[in-house]
């Protein structure tokens, strides 16, 4: 049985911000890009773009 | 042997991986499927505008001009048959009625026997992996209780064919000539598949171990590969009429074989079926789980029909999430092979008709969550993520309520005389509406969350970034949500159609990355986890009921849903080429098709417990000189 | 695992009757559900046989009553007062009614007869006004009616002299108009670029406006009235919505002094595409 090695409060909260930092870079690029095959581009803010 | 091995099926990923991977080999081409713009529309000639510079009165064939114009000996192009109501033999009840009970009926069975070898084999191979017997003794089970299942699939089938030949004569003469020699390629495999099935039943224990079970789960590969042909040969030809190809606009074959199957709605319809099939399969097999366990006192007995319910739950719920992608997929295709089909399913007289399909996939969404938090009384972990259940529960009752609100809150008497051109349907092709977008996706997201703590209730991980796993599976969840409710609200009711239907694969994309990276990270999270004790058997016997609502509302929603497939050809035996001139040739009621769905699937529900039975009676022997014996059902 | 009679095993029937009357009850639910929402039946359209081949004069005549009543589009403005936006057709003798305009001093066309008169009304408009129905502002020397043989309308030759036939035939004249010969018919059938029913989806905003016949009714490059609104500077007095919402619900709001001609069923028509493209085109146009 491995030894239970857990990370400490503040590794864990800047682990939990950076998390959602990049989830929401992913989400936003995801966004982008499933609009963008579809022939629907955004603009920078999520607006409908042309 | 590991003790815990019964849960390792849960951690266990070649099926969960197998399936999403066929989900998205199909799903993919689905999304650019769906913006490419409509190729070509069927529909009725006069009832549109068009600039057509001549006359043309719909069923009018152009053709038989063309024919009496000189060049008509180059070919020898037949067209489709023009019955007349004469032409259909009357038998005194309707003849759409018997095609209708037999065809469901086949489809029913058809659709089981598909499936179920599929997971037995996928089963089997993790038995044989992790050198857990008990693995292969439930898949052998599997089949057992499916066997008597093939028969009747042939039997049913004889049946509608017969039917078939005798009730609409030009039809299938038609038919013939179109598919031509397919129709023996599609006999010879039954042949081919009845090998199969009765070698690997029956050789399951002669080809237990070693290479020998090589042999064996060579056969069931074969056994699936036969039944899937079979499978695809026979959707060619439901998909043929509804979007026929290969053909001109009288029906005259002009092109190959290849071409008349390869319509535009082939594939989709072939994934759709293929994951409604194990999802179904799955559903069946459960009630019979639950029943056994039910039936049974014996801790052993419940601890393993208990497994074999939750299998055959975690089966039929992780086919079903996909399901309705597929579902989205295909009507994408329809709406761009017709927008006429499109909207009759979507926006006209059947659109009241998805009202009774959110009623009963709500049924098994909550069926299948109820049935995992019972469950979750199994393990000792679970206290954990208890507080969960009753948040996914309300999100759960509130998108369902959400979903199965109709579209115009209060109708007017207008609106209901109108309701065949009711806008609000049109507008998004699918009938795409944000808030139930929203609802429908958010109660996708509450299900598999509900799985992921069940997964996860039984563990403890161990690596040690597991805290910064879990922010990541948080942010995932949170983000999605954000992301599938902004794009409901903002696209759908703030911007143009267009970017409203495609802000709808937005959100089915954040739902699959919820779903897809749940299972990647988790799977390395519990990674070498420690697992703590759970005791199978140990669930209310209330959950089981859950196990029978599932196949219940299934056998029923293929039911309606191949009413809608079927009535979105319309007056059509084969879509703009051979008129339905049978006195049957309107869409029934919504009330109507119900009382059939119904029909079809009390029938089939008396005769899958044949099945059982008469899987039991092979393993009951009459004790000698006792009063009868057999009192297992 | 092979099943044995366990002696507890004494609930099996009862478990059997609970979860067959559960089972029951919920197929029973999902019926009701059915059967209480509004019940609609999805006739089939009856049929109608037109051969060009061997047509009849009857059959000639009933043709040329569904093309002026559908495809010819006719009755959207030719509509007895105060509906209408051309003078009635279906109140008048047309026979009577040509003769009556060929005497006309007016009248500077070359039809020698009532027929020809017709045709010429036709496929030439502007060739002979009746006063008062002029476009606005050009005196009466001008007609806004679109010629029938072109686009968007676009009717045959034969398809003409069907109408002609018609409005011939329905005050009891004699029909002066033969029947298609087997080559004329042919050639029509032909010359058809589209087959059975499968237009295909406009790819520009032209293209759909031309599909689905707007210019027919609508004058795209000015604000005067035709049968509905001029669509010059549309954008600027309709928001995107409100031109959405005109094309496929046209009667919901209808502009101050036209009739609701307009049809009300380019949403079933429409693909998306093509509805979105036109109402682009539509409110970029200030």
């Amino acid at each position: 049985m491995n030894q239970e090695t857990k990370m400490g409060p503040a590794a864990t909260l800047v682990a939990t911000v950076i998390a959602f930092v990049v989830v929401v870079a992913v989400f936003y690029g995801l966004d982008h890009f499933v609009m963008s095959i579809q022939g629907l581009p955004l603009n920078a803010d999520l607006t409908p773009a042309g | 042997m590991k003790n815990n091995s019964p849960r390792q099926l849960i951690s266990q990923t070649p099926l969960a991986i197998l399936l999403w991977v066929i989900f998205l080999v199909g799903f993919v081409p689905g999304i650019s499927g769906a913006s490419t713009v409509q190729a070509a529309e069927g529909t009725g000639v006069e009832t549109r505008i068009a600039p057509v510079g001549r006359v043309q009165v719909e069923g009018q064939p152009i053709v038989e001009v063309e024919v009496t114009a000189a060049d008509a000996a180059e070919t020898e192009l037949i067209a489709a048959p023009r019955p007349s109501r004469k032409d259909y033999p009357n038998i005194g009840v309707s003849s759409r009625a018997v095609v209708w009970i037999l065809a469901q009926m086949h489809l029913f069975f058809g659709a089981l026997v598909l499936a179920v070898p599929l997971f037995v084999l996928v089963i089997e191979l993790t038995g044989m992996i992790t050198g857990d017997d008990r693995y292969d003794d439930m898949a052998h089970e599997f089949m057992k209780i499916s066997l008597v299942g093939f028969s009747l699939t042939a039997i049913i089938g004889g049946s509608l064919a017969l039917a078939l030949f005798m009730l609409y004569p030009d039809f299938m003469a038609y038919m013939m000539r179109v598919f031509g020699a397919q129709w023996l390629v599609y006999a010879g495999l039954f042949f081919l598949e009845s090998f199969f099935l009765y070698t690997y039943y029956y050789g399951w224990n002669a080809f237990r171990y070693g290479n020998k079970k090589w042999l064996h789960l060579t056969l069931g590969l074969m056994l699936n590969a036969s039944g899937m042909t079979i499978m695809v040969l026979a959707n060619s030809w439901a998909t043929f009429m509804m979007a026929p190809s290969g053909v001109n606009e009288v029906g005259a074959v002009v092109g190959n074989i290849w071409e008349v199957m390869k319509g535009p709605l082939w594939n989709p319809i072939n994934l759709h079926r293929f994951i409604a099939n194990i999802a179904f399969g799955g559903a069946v097999v459960g009630a019979y789980a639950a029943f056994k366990f039910l039936s049974t006192r014996d801790p052993a007995l419940r601890a393993h029909y208990d497994w074999m319910g939750y299998t055959s739950n975690f089966i039929a719920i992780l086919a079903f999430l996909p399901l309705p992608f597929a579902g989205y997929w295909l009507m994408a295709e329809i709406y761009a092979y017709s927008q006429q089909m499109g909207i009759t399913a979507m926006g006209g007289i059947l659109a009241w008709l998805f009202i009774v399909q959110a009623v009963l996939i709500g049924t098994i969404l909550l069926a299948g969550n109820f049935y995992l938090w019972s469950g979750m009384s199994r393990t000792e972990g679970s206290v954990r993520y208890q507080w969960l259940i009753k948040y996914i529960a309300a999100t759960l009752v509130i998108c369902f309520l959400i979903w199965v609100t109709p579209h115009t809150l209060i109708l007017s008497a207008r609106e209901i005389a109108a309701l065949g051109g009711s806008h609000h349907h049109i507008l998004g092709p699918l009938g795409i509406m944000p808030a139930k977008n929203i609802a429908v996706n958010l109660m996708l997201i509450a299900t598999f969350l509900s799985f992921q703590i069940y997964r996860r209730s039984d563990k403890v991980a161990t690596v040690s970034w597991a805290p910064a796993g879990n922010a990541l599976i948080v942010a995932i969840y949170v983000v999605a949500v954000a992301n599938i409710i902004f794009a409901g609200v903002y696209y759908g009711y703030f911007t143009n159609t267009l970017y409203k239907v495609g802000s709808s694969v937005m959100q089915v994309v954040s739902t699959l990355v919820v779903i897809i990276t749940g299972i990647v990270i988790d799977s390395l999270i519990f990674k070498n986890a420690k697992t703590l004790p759970s005791h199978w058997g140990r669930i209310p016997d209330r959950a089981q009921y859950a196990l029978f609502a599932l196949p219940i509302a299934f056998t029923w929603l293929m039911g309606l849903m191949g009413y809608v497939r079927s009535s979105v050809k319309t007056h059509w035996h084969v879509y703009t080429v051979m008129k339905d001139n049978s006195p049957d040739n309107f869409i029934p009621t919504i009330g109507y098709a119900g009382n059939m769905i119904t029909i079809v699937t009390v029938l089939f529900l008396l005769m899958v417990l044949f099945m059982f039975w008469v899987a039991n009676l092979g393993s009951t022997r009459q004790p000698e000189a006792s009063a009868d014996g057999g009192a297992t059902v | 695992m092979t099943d044995t009679r366990d002696n507890r095993e004494s609930s099996g029937s009862k478990v059997f009757v609970y979860a067959m009357i559960f089972s029951l009850g919920l197929t029973l639910v999902f019926t009701l559900v059915a059967n209480m929402l509004p019940q609609v039946q999805g006739e089939a359209p009856s049929e109608q046989m037109v051969d060009l081949g061997s047509l009849t004069m009857d059959d000639f005549i009933a043709l040329g009553k569904d093309l002026f009543e559908n495809k010819g589009t006719c009755t959207l403005c030719h509509k007895p007062a105060p509906l209408g936006r051309a003078p009635d057709i279906e109140g008048a003798d047309m026979v009577a009614v040509s003769e009556e305009r060929l005497a006309d001093g007016r009248y500077q066309g070359e039809a020698k007869d009532a027929a020809g008169y017709i045709l010429e009304s036709m496929v030439d408009p502007s060739r002979y006004v009746v006063a008062t129905w002029g476009k606005k502002g050009t005196n009466d020397a001008e007609s806004p009616m679109p010629a029938v043989d072109k686009p968007p309308i676009q009717l045959s030759t034969v398809e003409i002299d069907a109408v002609i036939a018609y409005l011939q035939a329905k005050d009891g004249n004699e029909v002066t108009v033969s029947l298609p010969s087997p080559e004329a018919a042919a050639e029509t059938a032909a010359a058809a670029p589209a087959a059975t029913g499968a237009p295909v989806p406009a790819a520009t905003a032209d293209e759909a406006m031309t599909k689905y016949v707007c210019t027919g009714c609508h004058a795209l490059d000015s604000n005067d009235a035709l049968v509905g609104p001029g669509l010059l500077s549309v954008g600027a007095r309709l928001s995107t919505d409100e031109i959405r919402q005109s094309i496929i619900d046209p009667n919901a709001v209808i502009s101050e002094g036209f009739p609701p001609a307009m049809p009300a069923d380019f949403a079933d028509k429409m693909t998306v595409r093509e509805l979105e493209m036109i109402v682009e085109l539509l409110a970029g146009k200030k």
